[in-house]
């Protein structure tokens, strides 16, 4: 199961990065949300996965969308000049970090010791918990998470509004 | 359990190498396309990579709601972002009737 | 009466801000009221405060008016201070000054500048009056500045022509030389004895024993002397008095002869109980005057132009004021200035006259046989003749006698320069005169169209002509019978109480019989030459010029004094100035200091925008670029 749902991730992010028609590279993206949601309840966390895909897939992926539709550009642009150094060193630095870092996870002893089958399976995670720790731990950070929402929303208005 | 075997039935390594891959997806995205709508595509992506590795964690070291609870946090940011992002793009588009980071670079001077 | 003293110096400025500022629009009859009236103002309240310090029993009036300014021990007060000094002096500025005034209403009526000339006249009332007055070296100070702006002003009032306003500029540069001497002279002083106010340091340098040698008050007084040779034209700062001449007539007999010019000479007198103190300072004096007297004298032999002689004569004169007061003599060398004041003024006066009548015309070589045309300017100026050469019995022989009288028993050297200076200005006067009033005209057209100045001319001449008659009555040597009161008179202002006061050894009065008999021959001897060579027109003098070519040339050319400071002094000053701008200003300061730094901020500037392109993907870039060196560095 894990490894279908890591080849729909990553699967969907690839298509996104080379694909060159907008709405076909944001329908990949919705696919790649879909196997990060998957991932999630592998990792017995129902409630993530809920909210990955009522908040990504769902809002942000519709704004996207819509945004695309509304510009009516479908295809990117034509570069007005190639920038090879660009591209080139942004391959070879994605491509040594991606390397490095997968070997750094795969060297590294503690993530070996935590990751060893004996440790203890906790039960799944429940939309209680986390309503328990949300309103206890971090009632102030749940606040000021509503007052940026808040302030994101009159922004954009204010942003895209012709004559405020 | 090896190592690889680990990575092939989802222990916590294998969410890792993902994490990692989809992250530096994301990233390539960002650096190699010239659409802004594609870049802040490739943003949410690498928003999700430390998602995965975030819930990764917390799944393998005693399954914890505190991290949930971050990611959260981590969504509404990120909705945030997608409003107020979106917004500029629009804003952009309707100024000089293009979506190309690279036609827009006047803020040189 | 006390209390309306402060408005002596102040009504001019008043006449002087209305005529300046409202003068133009309120027309010429209103300018010449206000003008006149403040001076004539100035000069009734000053009678009144003359009488009022005479009645006092120490001849000392000094009125307070509160501190100009105090830091640390020094306290500068306002005030005036009236005595027998300046309280002469005051009546001298604002007595002829009024004469002048007159006489400037007739002189300048065509003039377009009409009100600004009475600004710029009563502001140097104003400011002489505060020279004069000033209790404290600083406000004496202000004065000093004032009156040297004034004339600038003056000397440059014809500011269309060429020669005007750089005359004006020659004379204020100079005067600086000698201001920056004053103001070293006053802080030395300030440091000698802890305070600028006069009578103070005079009280104090009354009880002080003579300096021996060469000390502090040597040098304040020499620093005082530099700036007195500045103001009062002397050796070698005296250039700029000939040039002065490019001003209106009356302002060269107000400023240049009778007042401005003399205020180096009142310094002097001012500070005589310190000066006193100092016998090297004396000495310098001394001979500086008498140098100068010569020397002046003798380029006034040659000129053409009436006011340049007269100028060069003014100079002379000034120089024999100085050999007065190195001689000790400072009620000698006072008494000088007050008779020059009236009969140089009355020359002045007297010329602008000439020049007014022949239309501008300053030749002496194209005047002659004005007498029958200008019979009041002919008889007023032979006046001022008379008493310049010193014929006996006038106030000019007085006055020049009892200098000769004291030089001579300084050193006999100083009479004998004295004497020839003497000789040399009889010449010169005869010469002047004659060529102006006597013989046969010389420019038919300019004869024909000449004609007596009006009243408001010759009354002023009228009165400066008693003046000058009236003037020996108060100082008629002793040795003819006289009392030459002005020295009991002055005494309480230039010995102040002093226990060392200097006395020179009194000669006896055959001493002075015999010295007055030698020089007064000699000076109507060369009178006599003067008159002969000239009274047949050019032919005589012309011949004698072709005789001695060379000194004639030396002599007509102001011994190229003008022209050595030209090639000696201003060119290398500036050259050195052009070096200055070209490699100091140019290249270090502008260049290393000021646009090196610039080009480097703008070449570091231009190098980092090619890191700001203004892409996003490229500021992305280098982001990720830097995490990955960052988790390199850290993970390793």
């Amino acid at each position: 199961m894990f490894i279908t749902f890591a080849f729909i991730t990553l699967l969907g992010a690839l298509g996104m990065l080379l694909q060159k028609n907008v709405i076909v590279a944001g329908l990949c993206m919705v696919a790649s949300f879909f196997g990060v949601a998957g991932l999630f309840v592998l990792l017995a966390n129902p409630v993530a996965a809920a909210l990955q895909i009522i908040v990504y897939t769902g809002a942000i992926m519709v704004l996207v969308l819509f945004v695309i539709m509304m510009l009516n550009s479908h295809e990117e642009e034509k570069a007005e000049t190639s920038r090879p150094i660009q591209r080139w060193v942004s391959v070879a630095l994605v491509a040594v970090l991606a390397v490095g870092a997968v070997k750094l996870v795969l060297a590294s002893p503690g993530l070996k010791s935590l990751a060893v089958s004996g440790a203890p399976v906790p039960g799944a995670m429940t939309l209680q918990k986390v309503g328990f720790t949300l309103f206890a731990d971090h009632l102030l950070g749940f606040e000021v998470a509503g007052l940026l929402l808040l302030a994101a929303m009159i922004g954009a208005v204010a942003l895209t509004k012709r004559n405020l | 359990m090896t190592g690889m075997d680990a990575i092939l039935q989802g222990g916590l390594q294998g969410y890792l190498v993902v994490a990692l891959l989809l992250f530096a997806i994301g990233l390539a995205t960002v650096l190699l396309r010239r659409t802004l709508l594609m870049q802040f595509m490739g943003v949410e992506l690498m928003l999700n990579a430390a998602n995965v590795a975030l819930l990764a964690f917390a799944r393998f070291r005693g399954g914890d709601a505190q991290a949930t609870v971050f990611y959260l946090f981590i969504i509404a940011v990120a909705a945030c972002e997608a409003a107020v992002g979106l917004a500029l793009i629009i804003g952009l588009y309707r100024h000089r009737n293009t979506t190309d980071s690279d036609r827009a670079a006047g803020l040189k001077q | 009466m006390n209390k309306y003293y402060w408005l002596i110096p102040i009504l001019p400025l008043l006449g002087s801000a209305f005529n300046g500022l409202l003068g133009k629009r309120a027309g010429k009859s209103v300018v010449t009221v206000v003008g006149l009236g403040v001076v004539f103002g100035s000069l009734l309240l000053a009678i009144s405060a003359f009488f009022a310090m005479k009645a006092l029993p120490d001849h000392r009036l000094i009125l307070n008016y509160g501190e100009w300014m105090g830091t640390g021990s020094l306290s500068v007060p306002f005030g005036l201070a009236i005595d027998p000094l300046s309280g002469t002096m005051m009546l001298v500025i604002t007595g002829i000054g009024f004469l002048i005034h007159v006489y400037s209403v007739g002189y300048m009526h065509e003039d377009e500048g009409y009100a600004r000339f009475f600004c710029y006249l009563n502001l140097f009332v104003f400011f002489m009056l505060m020279l004069v007055l000033g209790s404290s070296l600083v406000l004496m100070f202000v004065g000093w500045e004032g009156v040297g702006l004034c004339s600038y002003l003056l000397i440059g009032y014809f500011f269309e022509t060429d020669f005007a306003p750089a005359a004006g500029l020659k004379a204020f540069l100079m005067n600086r030389v000698g201001d920056l001497g004053v103001a070293i002279g006053m802080m030395v002083l300030f440091a000698a004895f802890g305070t600028l106010t006069v009578s103070d340091i005079l009280t104090q340098a009354g009880h002080l024993a003579p300096e021996v040698g060469f000390g502090v008050l040597t040098f304040a007084t020499l620093m005082l002397f530099v700036g007195a040779t500045g103001k009062s034209a002397q050796l070698p700062l005296y250039l700029w008095l000939p040039d002065a001449m490019a001003g209106p007539t009356p302002v060269s007999a107000l400023i240049h002869a009778a007042t401005m010019v003399t205020s180096g000479i009142y310094l002097i007198c001012r500070l005589a109980p310190v000066f006193t103190l100092t016998p090297i300072t004396m000495d310098v004096v001394a001979w500086v005057g008498a140098v100068t007297a010569l020397f002046a004298a003798t380029i006034g032999l040659v000129q053409r132009d009436i006011k340049k002689v007269l100028a060069y004569s003014t100079v002379s004169q000034l120089g024999f004021m100085f050999l007065g007061l190195g001689a000790s003599g400072f009620a000698a060398g006072f008494f000088h200035v007050f008779t020059h004041a009236w009969f140089k003024a009355l020359l002045f006066l007297g010329a602008g006259s000439v020049i007014h009548a022949m239309h501008h015309e300053q030749d002496l070589f194209k005047m002659g046989g004005l007498k029958a045309k200008m019979p009041a300017t002919f008889w007023t100026m032979l006046v001022a003749t008379l008493a310049i050469i010193g014929f006996p019995g006038t106030s000019g022989f007085a006055s020049k006698d009892e200098i000769l009288y004291l030089a001579y028993l300084k050193h006999p050297a100083l009479w004998v320069i004295g004497v020839i200076a003497a000789c040399c200005t009889a010449f010169y006067m005869l010469r002047l005169f004659t060529l102006t009033f006597l013989g046969k005209p010389r420019d038919h057209h300019a004869f024909d169209h000449a004609h007596e100045s009006p009243v408001s001319m010759t009354l002023p001449l009228a009165v400066l002509a008693v003046g000058t008659v009236a003037a020996v009555w108060l100082g008629w040597p002793k040795a003819f019978g006289g009392d030459f009161r002005i020295e009991a008179w002055l005494a309480p202002a230039t010995t102040y109480g002093q226990l060392h006061a200097a006395h020179g050894e009194h000669g006896s009065h055959q001493l002075a019989w015999g010295l007055a008999a030698v020089s007064t021959l000699f000076g109507l001897g060369s009178a006599v030459f003067g008159y002969f060579s000239y009274k047949d027109g050019l032919a005589v003098s012309e011949a004698r010029a072709a005789k001695f070519p060379f000194l004639h040339t030396l002599l007509l050319n102001k011994y190229f004094v003008d022209e050595g400071v030209e090639l000696y002094l201003l060119r290398p000053i500036r050259w050195f100035g052009n070096v200055l701008w070209k490699l100091f200003d140019v290249i270090i300061i502008d260049g290393v200091g000021v646009n090196l730094p610039g080009a480097l901020v703008r070449v570091f500037g231009d190098f980092t925008a090619l890191f700001q392109t203004g892409r996003v993907r490229n500021y992305a870039l280098s982001m990720a670029l830097g995490a990955a060196v960052l988790l390199y560095v850290f993970l390793k």
